[in-house]
């Protein structure tokens, strides 16, 4: 047998011992491969997600491989640990170290290409069906599976370069033991205190200080509070799991009457111990799935705004201009025979919109004409509005501002023509996007329209109205291309100081697929990314307990001897593994919850969406994979112990 | 009526290679008696202690404790009837090493949920009859193995248990310690009318006992009763064993000489 063949044996004979690590690489490989192979499609390049996605991608990409690699890293060192043992026995009979290091190096490569290939396989034969989810999800016409050198080579260059590298690195970097030490197996637990009180409570402090920020930001201080509230959560966390938690267990051992009553002794003990030893898995597990969290819950949020999208924009094309714009009939006639080009029905309504001074507000109002309205209304299928002389009524700009508005009751002259209005109705549904229409706008009767005969005091300083024009159109996600060229200097003249344009366009159909191609980026790398920090965040505990599996189970050996039955042993293990898996994550949903308290007020304010329900959805979407993950993990571990 | 009697156990453990580890063995122990179990390596005597411990069970015969019959119970009341009715002192102690020496002390009773006065009450007065009281806030590293096996006796002894089950309490000690242990152990024995049942292969520790069993290879050989002094009854021991040692003549068994 030779040295080659002896790490062989080793790999192939002791399958069972290898299969989480193979597990750990396997997924690694597999998920950046998918990942890649969409990266690397032909028609990527075509510009099927817009023009921005390119370099996201690639960011993402990254990501995935900086954690990979530290995921990998961290299985290698918990195996490494595991086996100590064997690796006891290798020395004791007389292995030099150098020859421990390549076997142990051997051994990695094996797994690590038997990983690799079986990851690319199987990838491979997943891509086409990651491919159609994609392909609904970016509504494309079609996305067809590709066959090129560049996936794979990048995974297979990557991954081999992370096994030879990471085995190197641990083997070099791992401490230098004696022969005995790693024949007693996994070190033994140490005890001694790591928390000080000022560190406990400055977690506490830490914590809720960032919390109160995220509950008191508004729209003025974002900018500042979002750089301010990650820092302090993160150091806040940090000294939550290192001191605050193992000063409260502590304090709660000093209670003889809480802590020696009804078998809590020996969960609550261990539990100071899992704590003091875990401190930083588990504040790098609450930061990983913090991140998961608001990947997920920003999904939810983007796919709550593109459900709603139809409803705050209603109109397909909107064009609104002075009213001496000397473009007004180039523009109009251009924009409607690009319509009819394309085949699509259009309902057109022009509209006069008069400005005067409300002698209520001493401000501006912009006057509607009833039959202008009218005519909108009638292509929406809405109900008409009828006014009479005197009358006045509200337009909406919100959803919300419909309730605020209905209460509202309000006698005014318009200043310039002295014409009194008595305004007490509002229109019930959104008419315009909130973008086009100012606060105050009102509709009034034709009657009254024809008398504003004298324009707005501030002419002619300012504009005295102006003119819209609103394509209603029942296909409004095709016409992307309608337009071009006007929205084109619109968006030019948009990034200089002052907009001088005397028109404004917009087209809903372009911007919606702005935000889908924006919206399913996010989507592709968030899931991807979530699904790797889900997965390896229960794997970092999986590892941790296979490792201190041997310890454990000679203690539940004792424990058998005195006497404890099998109910007990199921209980014991429960409060055992209960709070690994569910304090971190129970600290990472708190945290979410607080992002999202802000999110949801901040987007209240911008987008008036309401995003609760979709993020109850994701999160108990991840509730459930965790508690799946912990009974089937308690179930193998009851199964080690008891025997 | 004796506190426990063994009838005619057999364990048998099959696999691919099939193992008789305990023969047709049968005895007594009488209440406040303190019996060694003696053999040679692989004679069957760790064996017979988890049979006697309940984690076991055997292929034949049965285990009587003061009428009750542990075959009978189910997994559950057989949990019970072990953390009541037994105590255990192990080679290694076997001191969880998260509790401190108190708290380790206090297992068996907060197993059995017991009310904290009782635990308090209890675990001040056996600290002070064996010694304890300055270490009990210690952690079981921090401590020697002397001290350790005292700690562990304290464990077995709390629940005031009707039989202490002791396997090697000895072996990982020095001499000065296991004197001291043995000491201790035939003390409780004396004072609290104690039952001990304790396995071991070292003469010395044999010869504190009143009475010893010798086995080989799982079946009955021999057994002898103390007399008065305890140096002719370590030679009478000693004697036995160079007898167990197999069919030559001097070809003493692996004893550890004073």
């Amino acid at each position: 047998m030779t040295f080659h063949q002896f790490a062989y044996r080793n790999v192939v004979r002791n399958i069972r011992i290898y299969a989480a690590f193979f597990m750990a690489s396997f997924f690694s490989v597999f998920v950046f491969f998918i990942y890649s192979m969409l990266m690397f499609h032909p028609s990527i390049e075509n510009g099927f997600l817009g023009n921005v996605p390119m370099i996201w991608m690639v960011i993402a990409e990254i990501i995935l491989v900086v954690f990979t690699w530290f995921f990998i890293f961290y299985s290698m060192k918990a195996f490494l640990e595991a086996r100590s043992k064997e690796f006891g026995i290798l020395l004791h009979l007389g292995m030099e170290t150098k020859q421990l290091s390549k076997l142990i190096f051997l051994e990695t490569i094996i797994i690590g290409t038997v990983s690799i290939v079986v990851g690319i396989l199987f990838g491979y034969s997943f891509t086409k069906f990651f491919f159609m989810i994609v392909r609904e999800i970016l509504m494309l016409e079609e996305l067809p599976l590709y066959l090129s050198w560049e996936p794979f080579l990048l995974t297979f260059v990557v991954y081999l370069s992370a096994f030879i590298f990471i085995s190197l690195a641990s083997v070099y970097f791992a401490p230098e033991k004696k022969v005995i030490e790693l024949m007693k197996g996994p070190k033994e637990v140490h005890f001694h205190i790591t928390y000080t009180k000022y560190k406990a409570i400055l977690g506490i402090v830490l914590i809720v200080g960032g919390y109160l920020l995220a509950l008191m930001i508004t729209r003025g201080t974002f900018l500042s509070y979002t750089l301010l509230i990650p820092i302090l959560i993160t150091f806040g966390t940090y000294y939550f799991f290192s001191d605050t938690i193992q000063f409260i267990v502590e304090q709660l051992k000093k209670k003889k009457s809480v802590y020696w009553k009804k078998s809590r002794m020996l969960p609550l003990a261990e539990q100071t111990f899992i704590l003091r030893n875990n401190r930083k898995v588990f504040f790098v597990v609450t930061m990983v799935s913090t991140l998961a969290f608001l990947s997920v819950g920003l999904l939810a949020t983007l796919s709550s705004y593109t459900s709603q999208y139809d409803k705050l924009n209603p109109l397909g094309l909107i064009y609104k201009g002075h009213i001496d714009n000397p473009y007004e009939n180039e523009h109009m006639s251009s924009i409607v025979s690009e319509l009819e080009e394309k085949g699509l029905s259009y309902h057109l309504t022009r509209f006069t919109v008069l400005k005067q001074t409300s002698s209520f507000t001493k401000y501006e109002v912009e006057v509607f004409r009833e039959s202008d309205i009218n005519s909108l209304l009638f292509s929406y299928g809405y109900p008409m509005v009828r006014l009479s002389q005197g009358e006045g009524m509200f337009i909406p700009y919100s959803e919300n501002s419909v309730k605020r508005l209905s209460k509202m009751s309000v006698d005014t002259i318009l200043v310039e023509n002295n014409i009194p209005i008595k305004i007490d109705k509002v229109y019930p549904k959104l008419i315009f996007p909130s973008s086009i229409v100012s606060l105050n706008s009102i509709i009034i009767s034709d009657e009254d329209f024809q008398k504003l005969t004298n324009p707005y005091s501030g002419f002619p300083d300012e504009e005295p109205g102006y003119h819209l024009f609103t394509f209603d159109i029942p296909h409004w996600i095709e016409i992307t291309d309608v337009g071009v060229s006007i929205q084109h200097n619109v968006a030019q003249e948009y990034l200089k100081e002052k907009y001088l344009l005397p028109y404004y366009f917009e087209n809903a159909g372009l911007n919606y697929s702005y935000i889908l191609s924006t919206y399913s980026l996010f989507t592709l790398v968030g899931l991807l990314v979530a699904a790797v920090f889900v997965l390896a965040a229960g794997s970092f505990i999986y590892f941790k307990l296979h490792t201190n599996l041997e310890s454990e189970k000679r203690k539940f050996d004792v424990l058998k001897r005195m006497g404890i039955s099998d109910g007990e042993i199921k209980k014991l293990v429960t409060t055992h593994l209960f709070p690994q898996f569910f304090l971190p994550w129970g600290v990472s949903l708190a945290h979410s919850l607080f992002a999202f308290v802000t999110l949801q007020k901040i987007l209240k304010d911008i987008a008036n969406i309401s995003i609760v329900k979709e993020l109850v959805f994701a999160f108990a979407f991840l509730i459930v994979i965790q508690v799946i993950y912990f009974y089937l993990i308690r179930w193998r571990y009851v199964v080690h112990v008891r025997d | 009526m004796p506190i426990l009697q063994v009838r005619d156990i057999t364990k048998v453990y099959e696999g691919k290679v099939t193992n008789r580890a305990i023969n047709q063995l049968s005895f007594d122990v009488q209440k406040g008696e303190f019996i060694a179990i003696m053999g040679p390596s692989g004679s069957g005597k760790t064996t017979l202690l988890n049979l006697i411990s309940t984690i076991d069970k055997p292929t034949s015969g049965e285990i009587i404790f003061n009428y009750i019959k542990p075959q009978n119970l189910n997994k559950t009341d057989l949990a019970f009837f072990r953390r009541r009715q037994l105590g255990f002192v192990f080679q290694d102690f076997n001191l969880l090493p998260m509790l401190t020496v108190e708290e380790n002390i206090i297992l068996p009773l907060t197993l059995d949920q017991q009310p904290v006065e009782v635990m308090e009450e209890r675990l001040k007065r056996l600290a002070q009859k064996l010694n304890l009281t300055s270490i009990l806030y210690k952690r079981p590293n921090e401590i020697s193995g002397g001290q350790a096996q005292r700690v562990a006796i304290a464990r077995a002894l709390i629940h005031e248990p009707a039989i202490i089950l002791a396997d090697e309490p000895t072996g990982n000690l020095d001499s000065n310690n296991s004197r001291e242990v043995l000491e201790l152990l035939s003390k409780i024995n004396q004072e609290r009318q104690a039952t001990i049942v304790m396995v071991t292969h070292d003469p010395i520790a044999a010869s504190f006992c009143d009475r010893v069993l010798f086995i080989k290879d799982g079946e009955y050989f021999n057994e002898i009763n103390r007399d008065d002094r305890r140096q002719t009854f370590f030679q009478r021991i000693l004697n036995v064993l160079s007898l167990l040692g197999g069919g030559q003549v001097g070809d003493l068994s692996s004893i550890r000489l004073p």
